[in-house]
């Protein structure tokens, strides 16, 4: 390690607050390139299940509609 | 025959189908070595690696700022490649790539602009400068802003891609300019730190952890990509006999 503690890590002789706002403002960024992808997925899944139910009720409605024509 | 294997191949890759089966065997080996390689890199430059001679400590900005841009340009290259490659052999997966390469091109590029401009306080004593190679950064996160825009202006998917596609290309112009503006301005930023055809004008030391960094970056890149374009394949494909019963079978994945 270069820095003889914690604090003069922290500090790097005055020019910390630009380093570590450098870092934390990427790994934010980052972070949210991984966590977004993943949130959209979720949403997408959900409008897949959806399309299950509807394809189902569907599928239900029509096998109700041929039960219930009068047979002639 | 030989030639009807390469093109099966092909067809293969470009199949949503395909390319969502084969990476979810990828992805946990892929985020453990982008993990590593950030930790490493990130421990190393900012702690370990000695401080520059003029600029001091600010110069440790550079593990996060070279590596974001150098990413940001190349993740331009993927993202108009992929527009190419969707326009001529209409591949659906290549436009599903670029859409998802253009969200991410933003974000590193907006990771350069920032960390620059923070930079430069210390070192210029501005945090902006209307600089060659600054200005031209500043036009590529536009050019990303724009396919990215360009998706929610069109309400069907297959105009939506070949516009994309084609800004893509057009705004490829842009990125040897950016390469170059450090040596056809002289202006404030420095000269590219790595260079193809020479030596790095680096201590060995600042060098090694710059390397790590610039592969951990690529590797999230990867990672990203992958993540974002099987998002868009389930949105896209949700019609497809083969997503529904991915979910069926499978409903509390995560």
């Amino acid at each position: 390690m270069y820095f003889d503690s914690l604090q003069q890590l922290l500090w790097m002789n005055g020019h910390g607050i630009y380093v570590w706002s450098s870092f934390v403002i990427s790994i934010l960024v980052m972070v949210g390139l991984i966590v977004r992808p993943l949130k959209q997925k979720q949403v997408a899944i959900k409008n897949i299940e959806l399309q299950i139910k509807l394809q189902a009720s569907k599928q239900a409605a029509t096998q109700q509609e041929v039960a219930d024509a009068p047979h002639s | 025959m030989n030639f009807n294997l390469q093109w099966t191949w092909f067809h293969r890759l470009g199949s949503p189908r395909w390319f969502y089966q084969k990476t979810q065997r990828w992805l946990p080996w892929l985020a453990v070595i982008t993990l590593a390689l950030l930790a490493v890199g990130l421990i190393w430059g900012l702690a370990i690696a000695p401080p520059d001679a003029k600029q001091g400590n600010s110069f440790r900005i550079i593990y996060l700022h070279v590596p974001a841009s150098v990413v940001a340009l190349a993740g331009y290259y993927i993202m108009a490649i992929s527009g190419a490659v969707g326009l001529i052999w209409r591949i659906k997966l290549s436009f599903m790539l670029m859409r998802s390469a253009a969200p991410i091109g933003a974000a590193l590029t907006f990771i350069a602009l920032v960390t620059g401009a923070i930079w430069g306080k210390p070192t210029w004593g501005a945090y902006w400068v209307w600089d060659a190679r600054i200005t031209s950064m500043l036009i590529l996160l536009f050019l990303y802003f724009g396919v990215i825009a360009l998706r929610h202006t069109y309400s069907n998917n297959e105009s939506a891609d070949k516009a994309g596609a084609v800004l893509s290309l057009v705004g490829m112009v842009n990125v040897p300019i950016i390469y170059k503006s450090v040596d056809w301005w002289q202006t404030l930023h420095q000269p590219a730190t790595i260079k193809f055809t020479s030596a790095p004008s680096m201590h060995p030391d600042m060098f090694a952890p710059l390397v790590v960094m610039i592969i951990g970056f690529y590797s999230f890149y990867s990672l990203a990509l992958i993540l974002y374009t099987r998002a868009e394949i389930l949105r896209r494909e949700y019609r497809a006999s083969w997503a529904k019963q991915l979910v069926s079978h499978q409903p509390a994945e995560k």
